[in-house]
């Protein structure tokens, strides 16, 4: 089961290269963060209601609901609708995305440790290197925090991947962390949304010599 | 203790956006100082416990601390004749002063973090207090430097992340199912030496963005370039500060293992390439605030430098940290002031300054001393031991571009201050002298003091704290 939705997940990924609707993009961040609950609670040995509860805030109500509804008001406020300022076509990313995922596979394999979850492990290298592509390849900064928002995904799988577990209270402070870190950024975005007439970086590249 | 610290932070800052008026701002920020004294005074008696297990007062976190306490007391003065002399909105204020305390407190708890995992969350929490102030003068500048720092360093603070997690995997191969510090480095000679060449290079990478370090320095240098003169002073010191110490945390495991002279290898990298990098752009700057932050560059440069370096290399390093901080935040002070006589920091646009401030004057004269390390400034005691360190240990090619550099960087420097104090040419020859504050300028001179001081005359517990702090490496 939990292999089914790491497969989803990676899915997931590659559609990000076919598509350039900004609703899509707040959508594919949503199935991730319920996929990510499906996997985190396969992931517990036994079901511990404080573990359990956390879990469920932090992909469902964090990953699932709350920055997904923030990104779309941010979306409608600017009137984002297509992103298509890639440098690269489709093509190119489908291509980059499958040889990160296969990246992935194969790191994993290499690595052969049996104290690392190899299936998450491969995933989240995927999810790293996609969010950290899609950083790249996007003009546009609302696009970068999806980006961002993807590595920080893969970073959730990679800590389900190690098995050595950080207490509650410092997960809570990271997510706590991740999540202000998010709505700073959407707060950015907004605020570069009213003042220049596009969200590109170009119009953010003032500070020089 | 620590959390009793924490929570006066968030009562403080809270009480200073709630009320918003004179008495009730002073009265917080008073406290909260009060309190973080007491931290740490407390954190030195108390050296080397833990507190509330996930923190520890160790040698290093109280140097820190205590760098960070100073200016505090000095920012905060600054700030508050700064906010002075803008207009009066009050929302804007009280958003600076209770972000400057969070900022603060988030300092602190990344300086006594004993946990990997709340050391990155206080460093991801300085990134957000951070991002507030950088964005209080509201200008297109100033957005587009807060976007770029909070974006980067989120970025590099999330391959910080993987770099813990990775520690995490090497470390459960040794049985260690915690993330302390202490713990971890104890185990770190079985550890694989693999997972650990990954961790350091990301945690390198990842930390570089709050370091101001190479390959991530260039966030930090936009960053100090647009904040207010006394946030710019705050965050080139105790905010790289930070990034040096999740460095040299990591470095703090990796000295345990094998990987050390690989792990060497790559800081002499980093610290080469942040030394070239902030002397190119130092020959084209047009900006003293710009100018000063690429200065920052290279001086973290000189830090990284020294720690590959080794034996007394260590002690350099984390004193050059210590003597750097109180110079850059003394010269940024002072560039407020300059700011306030011509209304820019385009370096251009300036000159004269001798006859329009002349205790100002002495102060940039003094400054320009202590940062490019020019006897008897304590700078130079430190750079001396770095180059002594760097000889020692065979490394004649990179000492040798390392001087090549200081060269060009005090040359260019020289250069632009000697245009701010002697230029008569249009524009700056006709400006009266401005009447300022010169208590304004008593604390850069007290900072000024403490580098000369500490260079010529080191007291004991500084030099004990400075040889605890880097004995784990030896």
């Amino acid at each position: 089961m939990a292999f089914t939705l790491i497969i989803l997940l990676e899915l997931t990924l590659l559609y990000l290269a076919f598509t350039e609707r900004v609703k899509r993009f707040i959508f594919i961040l949503m199935v991730q963060g319920l996929l990510l609950f499906g996997i985190a609670y396969l992931h517990l040995k036994q079901v511990n209601t404080l573990e359990f509860t956390f879990i469920v805030t932090e992909t469902i109500l964090i990953k699932g609901l709350l920055v997904p509804i923030f990104l779309n008001r941010l979306r409608k406020k600017n009137n984002l609708e297509r992103l298509a300022h890639s440098k690269l076509p489709s093509f190119v990313s489908i291509l980059a995305i499958s040889a990160a995922i296969a990246f992935g596979f194969l790191l994993s394999e290499k690595i052969h440790d049996n104290d690392l979850q190899s299936k998450f492990f491969s995933a989240s290298i995927a999810a790293i290197i996609t969010g950290i592509y899609f950083v790249i390849i996007h003009r546009n900064i609302f696009t970068h925090v999806i980006g961002y928002l993807i590595i920080q995904n893969g970073v959730f799988l990679l800590s389900l991947a190690v098995g050595n577990e950080f207490p509650l209270i410092v997960n809570t402070a990271i997510l706590l962390d991740i999540f202000v870190g998010v709505l700073v950024l959407g707060i950015f975005v907004n605020r570069v949304g009213e003042r220049f007439e596009e969200m590109h970086i170009d119009e953010l590249a003032q500070l020089k010599d | 203790m620590l959390v009793a610290y924490l929570l006066l932070a968030v009562v403080t800052s809270g009480a200073v956006y709630c009320f918003r008026n004179r008495t009730a701002t002073l009265l917080s920020i008073s406290l909260f100082l009060v309190g973080q004294t007491v931290l740490t005074v407390y954190a030195f008696c108390h050296l080397n416990e833990r507190d509330c297990t996930y923190f520890t007062f160790d040698s290093l976190g109280v140097i820190l601390s205590s760098v960070l306490t100073i200016l505090s007391f000095a920012t905060f003065y600054h700030s508050y004749l700064y906010l002075g002399r803008q207009s009066d909105n009050k929302r804007n204020k009280s958003i600076y002063y209770a972000a400057l305390i969070m900022l603060s407190a988030s300092l602190n708890g990344a300086y006594f973090a004993e946990h990997l995992g709340t050391l990155w969350s206080f460093i991801e929490a300085t990134t957000l207090c951070v991002a507030v102030l950088i964005y209080h003068d509201r200008t297109n500048h100033a957005l587009e430097a807060t976007w770029k720092y909070v974006f980067i360093c989120s970025i590099g603070l999330a391959v910080a992340l993987v770099a813990i997690l990775c520690i995490s995997i090497a470390s459960s191969k040794e049985g260690v199912s915690d993330l302390n510090l202490s713990t971890i480095i104890a185990h770190a000679q079985g550890m694989d030496t693999i997972w650990i060449k990954i961790t350091f290079i990301l945690a390198m990478a990842g930390f570089s963005a709050k370091m101001g370090l190479f390959p991530l320095y260039a966030v930090c240098v936009d960053a100090h370039t647009v904040a207010p003169a006394p946030i710019s002073a705050f965050i080139s010191t105790t905010l790289m500060n930070v990034g040096f110490l999740g460095i040299y945390r990591m470095y703090c495991i990796v000295a345990q293992t094998d990987a050390l002279p690989w792990a060497n290898k790559v800081l002499m990298i980093a610290g080469i390439f942040s030394m070239s990098l902030a002397a190119v752009q130092l020959l084209k700057v047009k900006h003293f605030k710009r100018m000063f932050a690429f200065s920052s560059m290279e001086h973290m440069g000189i830090v990284v430098l020294a720690l590959s370096a080794g034996g007394i290399g260590y002690y350099a390093a984390i004193f050059h940290i210590v003597l750097h901080s109180f110079a850059k935040a003394g010269l940024f002070y002072q560039i407020g002031q300059v700011c306030s006589v011509y209304h820019s920091y385009v370096i251009k646009e300036t000159g004269n300054y001798m006859k329009l401030n002349p205790l100002g004057s002495i102060v940039v004269i003094l400054t320009f001393i202590s940062v490019t390390a020019i006897p008897p400034s304590g700078l130079f005691i430190s750079e001396f031991m770095m180059f002594k360190s760097l000889f020692a240990g065979r490394h004649y090619f990179v000492a040798i571009v390392a001087l090549f550099l200081l060269t060009i960087i005090l040359y260019v420097i020289g250069k632009r201050l000697m245009h701010l104090l002697y230029y008569k040419g249009e524009g700056v020859a006709t400006l009266e002298p401005v009447k300022l504050n010169n208590y304004e300028t008593f604390s850069q001179f007290v900072l000024l003091g403490l580098i000369f001081y500490l260079g010529a005359n080191p007291p004991v517990f500084l030099t004990d704290l400075i040889t605890g702090a880097t004995a784990i490496l030896k």
